[in-house]
């Protein structure tokens, strides 16, 4: 029997099957170490391996190309999570097939060995190939004609820029700050120390618990219908607008900012940006028409005790450990 | 209007005989009774609170949920009074998502359930990818016991029945559930009538029933809008999933004025009940992280041979709210119509007056265009329970324009909320007011006509709004208010005289947005719903090359094929040769 066609097989079967009846038992509810998508993908790929082993199948370049291009389809389509948008997984799609393209053309050896088949259906060695190639292509030619006069709009592609160069002072309420030293009032002692004190209930024993307290009265009053309950973009209203409000649980937001960075956006908000972060077509309110400069420290301060991240600092005195990650 | 029901007849019976045994008989007896009868529900106690896991509960209660919730779970925490609807009200045991019977406490895992899925349409977001499954676990025995008028682990009065839901009769599959049988749906609306949903949902499901509708704790509530299921309460990324209206018509919304109607329909009914509510639902992919439609952010104008109807019954305007990616119109008159493009709407929480809760989620736009009157049409729909009948607050709807498009860089816009200082933009408002209309009054089924007027207005921001000094060209050429959904029809030439007026070229993108004022919510000025900005644009005609291209193409193609295999034989015989050796240029 044909080998390609036995390693076509086995590629087929063994993927339905995997995806079909062992995905399932490597995703229960809560992930574990061992049974997750990622080492499902790993098992799957480490039984096609070992199968072509045991049979000694050695597919043509060009079956390997083709199984090694959708493995990574697959990895991307399926496996990835949570799922990637689909700008990102073209992209993604790209570099792999430029991947698996230099894979191939490495020698000239190989770049023939893959090239073979396809010469093989030209020259009509594969006859059968050769016929069906060879009408499909031309209709579908005329059928790209087609989708690419017909009058087809998509929404153009805007890109702004998220985080934005801070100006080098900001003026709130009357008040100049120079945003480099300028540090969170609100901040006096280490937030480490409060992870397991209650808002509310130790407002009165901890100073430190009293500001957080205020700070999420706050949020929970104005920002969360945008930046949700959670804090990670997804609040009520986020949905609405564009650009979306930002994730405040990703480690590429707070966590990689000063507080007086955050303090100057919170304060001036979307009218407050330059030009390159579509300052027009944000929601974000200049909080220092409904907020007063406490409350806006106290805020930030709040969003850093909710989510565990640390603010980024300068290597200043009362820097904490860990606090410069983010790069 | 309290339809909860009261507790079974042989509660009140063991209650007063406080014995154990006998209790302990009747529920075996009852159990077996049961077993018998089709479409069963069983009795059981509601799971008691697992003790150790408090101190856990606490610590994740008051850390993620105290905002909304409250110190003691009274449902008045710091964002309460700016929701709509109100967080819960944990206090007297009164939860929405059960398995059990109406006004009884839930099952352990139906909070579970709730804490993990969130309750789409409100402010409660899903907590299952968030928090830990051992957090969940604990934060509901903490939530327990801050019930205080009800107690869990009370086994003698507190015994529940978990409902019997029954199986999909059609084996739907998600993620659209399509494929139910016509005739199901239409038996479906008949138990709708028979069953008086209409007083509470409306005719067509979009909640206009009853103005009037108040929770247990006298705040006001409105009936669920069938035809935006993705707010549905508990159908958290499963929103045509018919089973989550099979759930509430059994065991009604604890809290709410929502009953049940276990007795009333037989399970196979309520199906079919859920068959027709879950057909009202227009068909949209549904965005996985929000739970809303995605929303459709390129408005198509479509080109109109002649002139475009004025009136929105014609069939020209006819287009389902359904994707027609993911289910095709029969109709062959209505495949060519432009596209109903969603708009997703928010509150305007950014600028001035703050607006925490709108009355209007999305609006519907469907456009056209006309070489030949040099105009376009703008047909906005949006769903409303009801009408303002104050004069002084009419309902009102606007499409916004940047003002001086043509002045514009690049993907520069001016401020979406009514304009900036530099960027000046052009409103297009319409005010209505419905004829012989009253909210608490059984709905006309033809609809009311409206009392329109335009107001053309330019915004050079929130607080720089006035009315353009030039003759306004904006009409609109037909309205109308029919079960809960108000319709209105915007035309504009395309090119016009004013200085503010938005000069509409074809073939370009245009920066659009939206807004919207709930009159008899007293919305005004800068409180209202409003959109981001989208684009819409003009488009052109079919082009004749449509028809002539694509042959053409295709014979090249042939052509080139054919040089293609020459080529590769010649090249073969020139190896077989030796006239060129393989993988080496030839000199």
């Amino acid at each position: 029997m044909n080998k390609n066609l036995v390693s076509f097989l086995v590629f087929v079967v063994g993927l339905a099957v995997f995806h079909n009846a062992i995905f399932p038992i490597f995703t229960p509810k809560p992930i574990g170490w061992i049974l997750n998508r990622y080492v499902y993908y790993l098992v799957f790929v480490a039984f096609l391996i070992i199968t072509h082993f045991v049979l000694r199948l050695k597919p043509s370049i060009a079956m390997k190309a083709l199984f090694v291009w959708f493995l990574g389809y697959y990895f991307y389509d399926a496996i990835l999570f949570p799922p990637i948008p689909w700008t990102l997984f073209i992209t993604y799609m790209v570099m792999w097939s430029i991947g698996v393209f230099l894979y191939i053309s490495q020698d000239t050896d190989s770049f023939r060995e893959f090239r073979e088949p396809i010469v093989k259906t030209i020259v009509g060695e594969y006859k059968l190939a050769q016929i069906v190639v060879m009408i499909a292509m031309p209709i579908l030619v005329g059928f790209a004609t087609y989708k690419s006069i017909y009058p087809a709009y998509q929404e153009p592609v805007e890109l702004r820029t998220v985080h934005p160069a801070p100006p080098a002072t900001t003026k709130v309420h009357g008040i100049t700050y120079p945003l480099e030293s300028t540090n969170n009032p609100f901040r006096i002692d280490e937030q480490d120390k409060y992870k397991d004190s209650f808002p509310f209930l130790d407002a009165d024993k901890q100073e430190y618990m009293k500001y957080v307290t205020e700070g999420g009265t706050i949020f929970f009053q104005n920002c969360h219908y945008c930046h949700g309950d959670q804090l990670n973009g997804i609040g009520m209203f986020s949905h609405v607008f564009n650009p979306t409000p930002a994730n405040f649980i990703d480690p590429g937001t707070i966590a990689m900012l000063q507080e007086s960075f955050l303090f100057w956006r919170v304060a001036k908000g979307g009218p407050g940006l330059p030009n390159e972060s579509t300052p027009w077509s944000s929601s974000m309110p200049p909080w220092e028409e409904h907020l007063k400069t406490d409350e806006i420290w106290k805020v930030v301060l709040f969003e850093f005790w909710y989510t565990g991240h640390h603010p980024r600092t300068f290597g200043t005195e009362g820097s904490i450990a860990g606090s410069e990650g983010g790069e | 209007m309290n339809f909860r029901l009261l507790k079974p007849k042989h509660m009140e019976m063991t209650m007063t005989m406080n014995n154990n045994y006998i209790k302990r008989l009747i529920f075996s007896f009852l159990a077996v009774a049961l077993i018998a009868v089709p479409s069963t529900v069983f009795a059981a106690v509601p799971d008691g609170v697992k003790k150790d896991l408090l101190e856990k509960g606490k610590k994740v209660y008051f850390k993620r949920c105290v905002w909304c919730h409250g110190i003691e779970g009274g449902g008045d925490g710091p964002s309460a009074d700016r929701l709509f609807t109100r967080p819960r009200n944990f206090i007297q045991g009164t939860f929405k998502i059960r398995t059990t019977d109406s006004g009884e406490l839930p099952m352990e895992a139906d909070l579970i359930t709730t804490v993990r899925n969130g309750l789409q349409g409100s402010a409660m977001p899903a907590w299952g990818e968030f928090l830990a499954e051992d957090e969940i676990l604990a934060v509901v025995e903490f939530v327990k016991t801050l019930v205080q008028d009800r107690d869990f682990d009370d086994t003698e009065d507190e015994e529940v029945f978990v409902q019997d839901f029954g199986t999909n009769p059609w084996g739907t599959k998600g993620p659209y559930h399509l494929g139910v049988p016509q005739a199901d749906i239409d038996a479906g609306k008949e138990i709708f009538t028979k069953n008086k949903c209409f007083e509470c949902h409306g005719g067509e499901g979009r909640g206009d029933g009853n103005p009037t509708m108040k929770d247990d704790w006298g705040f006001p509530i409105v009936a669920a809008d069938w035809q935006q299921c993705w707010n549905f309460r508990g159908a958290r990324r499963d929103p045509f999933n018919p089973f989550h209206i099979v759930r509430t018509i059994s065991t009604g919304m604890n809290g709410t004025p929502m009953p049940n109607f276990k007795d009333q329909i037989i399970v196979e009914d309520r199906w079919k009940i859920a068959a027709f509510v879950n057909s009202l639902c227009p068909r949209k992919k549904i965005d996985l992280l929000t739970n809303k439609p995605i929303p459709d952010f390129l408005i198509q104008s479509v080109y109109t041979e002649g002139k475009v109807s004025p009136k929105i019954d014609d069939p020209s305007w006819q287009s389902p709210d359904t994707d027609d990616r993911i289910d095709a119109p029969t109709d062959d008159a209505i495949l060519e119509n432009p596209k109903r493009h969603y708009i997703a709407m928010a509150g305007q929480i950014t600028r001035g007056k703050r607006n925490f809760d709108p009355k209007t989620d999305n609006l519907w736009v469907t456009t056209r265009w006309s070489e030949e009157e040099q105009a376009v049409y703008y047909l906005v729909e949006y769903h409303l329970r009801f009408l303002s009948d104050d004069p002084e607050y009419p309902d009102s709807v606007a499409i916004q324009w940047p003002a001086k498009l043509q002045e514009l860089y690049g993907a520069e816009k001016p401020y979406f909320i009514l304009g900036d200082a530099k960027k000046p933009v052009d409103l297009w408002k319409a005010n209505f007011m419905p004829k012989d209309y009253s909210a608490t009054a059984a709905p006309k089924p033809e609809g009311y006509q409206l009392d329109v007027s335009v107001e053309e207005l330019v915004g050079y921001g929130f607080d720089a709004l006035s009315a353009k000094e030039s003759e306004g060209k904006v009409e609109i050429v037909d309205s109308i208010y029919k079960q809960g959904r108000v319709k209105i029809l915007f035309k504009r030439s395309l090119a016009t005289e004013g200085e503010f007026d938005v000069q509409i070229p074809t073939e370009q993108f245009i920066p659009v947005a939206f807004m919207q004022w709930a009159g008899r919510d007293k919305e005004k000025d800068e409180v209202m719903a409003i959109s981001t900005w989208y684009y819409t644009i003009l488009k052109p005609a079919l082009p004749d090359s449509l028809y002539y291209m694509p042959p053409i193409m295709a014979a090249v193609f042939v052509c080139f094929q054919g040089w293609v295999i020459w080529m590769t034989k010649r090249t073969r015989k020139m190896y077989d040769e030796g006239k060129v050796r393989r993988d080496e240029l030839p000199k």
